[in-house]
């Protein structure tokens, strides 16, 4: 199980939310995990999140929109341009959610190419579906229900695999990125896009607040669900640090991997390739 | 020095734009223009299928990414996507945006090529196809911004337009004129930089003999009342 104890925030502001001391988060055996600061059974954190975003799915792209100020939009972007996606390569887009990612992908890979959008909650693919169905890519999109743990595919398929802030919802993180691994062909890569670590301290305390005082009420307002949105900023402070989630991906086999922080380390978009 | 300095300061510039994301932040914007733009295209004999699925990229020496156009097409809609890196580019163009402009008045490829104002790397045809594309567009402004505005605010405004275009192509001709004027006439009458240093130097040689001259008959002056 990987540390999280370097991903501590080190702010008065999230005293009270009770983050789980370093000997809690270190606690971690082989029947639990965390679900935002709980401590809950492995088995039931599928559930717990799937009730998340079952929740959320309707509202998922205006809240994203309203919560990072578009700022996700320019994210993505980021992704597909350090893709390097080229016509006729086979993509899956994992945690695909509303399909931003497999959008932008349909198009650059043509006719030719295929984009695999997997997510583990069918609301968010429904959801995902209707949109992209309403833009009219239709051509070279397949829909699949997948938990990122056991991927339900051949070995060796896919050129490319991104995971844009899905990372942090799966149970076990290293045995998904093992199974992406598996699925990815030699030469293919990974990139994992997912809320990090700011690098500054003053940027991280202003982070902590708007996350744990804005953000919850936002998704109260907007989403009806305060609680959803509590988890959201909770999930991302147990999420593994920049330097641990490269380890992780080079424990599960990955080479040349990096990262690269976006927005001051908010975000950061981790790379690695399989040879 | 120097190198150093201009190599921090050129590391400094792009860590800063790769930070806020400014390439992504233009990418987005050219995108969503150039697909507005061929949503109002009305021309319909416009084929994209010879650009389907290729990449043209543009490095240009006054930005510090490169801008990738590719072209997707489906039986729907065509659309263009921008990206500011591809490993995987059919044609790649490195020139600047003033070659750029003089390649839209129609200064020949291959006088720009020789020139060493542009380079191509990759097939010719796809960015002559895409250039092609670009002028075939046809967008009827008037109709589209009568829309939005109604017929007589367009007109009216179109009107103005039209009065400012006359304007500045007046303005132009004129400033045009006068340069030409004080490039043929003018200046040839104008002293150069050169002739004025020599002018400069030859007054300060003489002023210097002067004060000698003058030293020497305070000296004279000086040795006669002696005697």
């Amino acid at each position: 199980m990987s540390s999280t104890d370097q991903n501590s925030p080190a702010s008065d502001l999230s005293a009270p939310l009770n983050k789980p001391s370093d000997a809690d988060t270190s606690a971690d055996n082989e029947s639990t995990t965390h679900f935002g600061y709980k401590t809950i059974e492995k088995d039931d954190k599928i559930s717990m999140v799937a009730g998340v975003f079952h929740s959320v799915a309707k509202q998922y792209d205006v809240m994203n929109d309203l919560m990072s100020f578009g700022i996700h939009r320019l994210w993505k972007r980021f992704t597909i341009d350090a893709s390097g996606v080229r016509p006729g390569n086979k993509v899956l887009d994992l945690a695909g959610g509303t399909g931003d990612l497999t959008a932008k992908f349909s198009q650059l890979v043509g006719r030719e190419g295929k984009v695999v959008l997997a997510d583990i909650n069918s609301s968010m693919l429904n959801v995902g579906r209707d949109k992209l169905r309403d833009k009219g890519l239709v051509q070279n999109i397949e829909y699949v229900q997948a938990n990122a743990e056991y991927l339900p595919f051949e070995e060796n398929t896919f050129d490319i695999v991104t995971i844009a802030f899905g990372l942090r919802n799966v149970t076990d993180k290293d045995k998904a990125l093992r199974s992406i691994y598996s699925v990815l062909k030699p030469g293919g890569r990974l990139l994992v896009l997912e809320f990090s670590k700011p690098e500054n301290e003053l940027l991280n305390k202003a982070y902590d607040f708007y996350s744990f005082n804005i953000l919850p009420k936002m998704g109260e307002l907007v989403a009806k669900d305060g609680a959803s949105y509590q988890y959201l900023a909770e999930s991302i402070r147990m999420h593994p640090d920049q330097e641990t989630l490269k380890g992780m991906m080079e424990n599960a086999g990955f080479e040349q991997t990096s990262f690269k922080n976006l927005t001051g380390g908010v975000v950061a978009l981790h790379k690695g390739y399989k040879f | 020095m120097q190198p150093f300095n201009n190599q921090a300061v050129t590391k400094f510039s792009t860590q800063l734009i790769s930070r806020l994301l400014l390439p992504q932040v233009a990418t987005a914007t050219l995108e969503l223009i150039i697909n507005k733009a061929l949503a109002l295209n009305n021309n319909k004999s416009l084929s994209f299928s010879a650009v389907a699925q290729k990449t043209l990229t543009l490095e240009l020496a006054e930005l510090p990414f490169t801008l990738c156009f590719t072209v997707n097409t489906t039986p729907n809609q065509t659309v263009v996507i921008v990206r500011s890196s591809t490993e995987c580019s059919d044609c790649t163009i490195n020139t600047s945006i003033s070659t750029l402009n003089k390649l839209k008045a129609n200064q020949s490829l291959t006088q720009l090529i020789k020139q060493d104002e542009l380079d191509v790397i990759g097939d010719i045809k796809i960015a002559q196809q895409f250039a092609n594309i670009a002028q075939s567009l046809e967008i009827d402004w008037q109709t589209e911004l009568a829309k939005h505005l109604g017929d007589v605010p367009t007109h009216k405004l179109l009107q103005f337009g039209n009065k400012i275009t006359k304007s500045l192509a007046a303005t132009g001709k004129q400033v045009e004129a006068d340069i030409g004027e004080y490039l043929v006439h003018e200046k040839r009458l104008v002293v150069t930089s050169s002739q004025l240093n020599a002018f400069n130097q030859k007054t300060k040689d003489v002023a210097n003999k002067v004060n000698s001259l003058s030293a020497r008959i305070d000296k004279l002056v000086a040795n006669i009342a002696n005697k």
